[in-house]
């Protein structure tokens, strides 16, 4: 059983109009649980609009979408995954832990529960002394581990991240990083992650897409062969600079096919 | 205060100094004598034009409340009032009292009650619904990948977004009650309120008492924003005015 499974998806903006947008056309993928999976590409290669679909926080024009062998929508319905963004869009009007507990509020869990289970989360992102605290008390670092806690409050098998630590600074990103790795593997959750950072999808996958715009479609996907025990160490490792020059090989690729010298920008090497 | 202090003392030198005749500038402290000689009657005209605010201020507010909720679950009627609730308020809404007075009868309240919440009804509702609509993407976006519905969405995101927004038009619609009630006894019906009693002191030169009846005004109008800002500053700190201080940051 897969975590994810995207047969032929195609999405297509404003179909009919002059201002139709082919945003993802034909796409496959599948991902398998505990597996890591980030979405790489240049601006308008659709990754964003795929990770929604695989939310069904937008339906796909044609193809297939099964999410834990459900479909996108009934997954959805059942809270079995988590999402977390650029923007940590936590609530300014409550608390760290009240924003934790949101998702499970939805699910009608009572309230003893719900404040367990807070407590649980904030112990796992290493913030237990924040909970009674305001989310514009804390750092934006700080901010995203609780969004992260939220995503992940519900026990979801699936977590959805789109440029999750594209606001934060160089040190603070690398340390996310390295959390995230370790909630991941303790939580034993699935992840597909977007972003614009070679290294930090070499980082942190399993597997890297690379996607390519005008039409948005997946070009190659680079398998990484870091191992599941990944360190700050790793970052000096010569599978590391590997992984990197293949995604970048494979990102020029996208450059030269298209003789658009527009295509990689919003791609960072660092 | 020091400002308030100084400017007074300046005012009071200047009329002694410059021997200013009564009717042209009265001394602050002749205004003085003249608020504490008329106080009784300064508080109960106080009271008259202070219930018409205080009326029009709660009725306007609720009916601002309740049409912000209808126009924004409703975008097509937002198109179709926004622009006569704009064209309305442009127009001064104040002649209106003159119609109304010949409407109800000459002593009647309703006129006047009707205006301010007229006045307060307009100033609720833009902000209010502005509360409601202008929710941040992101809130949406993770409150549909919750499964919420769209009462869930606002009871829980649009709401509490929208709670700011009230108490922004509260401190506005709140001095603004109270003017609007002074303005609309200048359009006749019964001389109890301050607003008459500052024409009438005029009129009659005694301008110290007029001045002493604006003084009460000021008071007044004081009260009120004292008011919407207790009233604010008790519901922030249940947490849900917090995100005033903090929406920009985040955008």
């Amino acid at each position: 059983m897969s975590a994810v499974n995207v047969q032929g998806a195609s999405k297509i903006f404003n179909q009919g109009t002059p201002k139709q947008v082919d945003a993802l056309v034909d796409v496959n993928l599948t991902v398998e649980p505990g597996e890591f999976v980030s979405l790489i590409g240049p601006s308008g290669c659709g990754k964003s609009t795929l990770l929604r679909l695989i939310a069904n926080l937008l339906e796909p024009t044609t193809g297939e979408i099964t999410v834990n062998s459900k479909t996108a929508s009934q997954s959805r319905l059942d809270q079995d995954y988590g999402m977390a963004f650029q923007q940590a869009g936590l609530f300014d009007w409550r608390t760290v832990a009240k924003n934790i507990e949101l998702p499970l509020e939805l699910k009608g869990w009572d309230k003893a529960k719900r404040a367990a289970r807070a407590k649980e989360m904030l112990e796992l992102v290493k913030l237990p002394e924040f909970a009674d605290m305001y989310p514009w008390q804390l750092s934006g670092g700080m901010q995203q581990r609780i969004a992260i806690a939220r995503a992940l409050a519900a026990h979801p098998p699936l977590l959805l991240m789109d440029e999750p630590f594209g606001a934060l600074d160089e040190m603070t990103r690398e340390y996310m990083q390295g959390e995230l790795l370790r909630i991941c593997s303790e939580t034993k959750t699935t992840v597909v992650f977007v972003t614009h950072s070679i290294p930090e999808a070499v980082y942190l996958s399993n597997r890297v897409v690379v996607m390519s715009p005008r039409p948005g479609r997946i070009t190659e996907v680079i398998n990484v062969s870091l191992g599941s025990n990944r360190t700050e160490d790793t970052r000096g490792a010569d599978e590391f600079f590997k992984g990197i020059t293949a995604v970048r090989e494979a990102l020029r690729g996208t450059h030269d096919d298209h003789a658009n010298a527009g295509a990689v920008r919003g791609v960072e090497d660092r | 205060m020091v400002f308030g202090v100084v400017f007074v003392a300046l005012w009071e030198a200047a009329v002694r100094g410059f021997d200013l005749k009564p009717y042209f500038l009265a001394a602050p402290s002749k205004i003085a004598e003249q608020f504490v000689k008329n106080a009784s009657r300064i508080l109960e005209a106080a009271s008259v034009s202070g219930t018409n605010a205080l009326v029009g201020l709660i009725v306007g507010t609720i009916f601002g409340i309740v049409m912000s909720f209808i126009l924004s679950r409703f975008g097509f009627l937002n198109q179709l009032i926004t622009p006569l609730a704009i064209a309305l308020n442009a127009i001064p809404i104040f002649v209106l009292v003159a119609v109304l007075n010949n409407m109800y009868s000459i002593t009647s309240e309703i006129p006047r009650r009707f205006m301010v919440t007229l006045v307060v009804y307009f100033i609720v509702l833009v902000n209010v619904a502005k509360g409601l609509t202008q929710v941040r993407s992101t809130h949406v976006e993770i409150m549909r990948s919750y499964a919420a519905s769209e009462i869930e969405i606002l009871r829980k995101v649009r709401v509490p977004n929208a709670v700011p927004y009230l108490f922004t038009a509260l401190k506005i619609a709140a001095p603004a009650s109270v003017i609007t009630a002074f303005v609309s006894e200048y359009f006749g019906g019964s001389q109890n309120g301050l607003g008459s009693r500052i024409t009438s002191n005029i009129a009659n030169s005694k301008n110290a008492a007029a001045w002493a009846y604006v003084l009460g005004a000021c008071l007044l109008g004081l009260l009120f924003y004292i008011i919407s800002i207790v009233l604010e500053n008790v519901a922030s700190r249940g947490g849900v005015a917090n995100n005033t201080n903090n929406n920009n940051k985040n955008k």
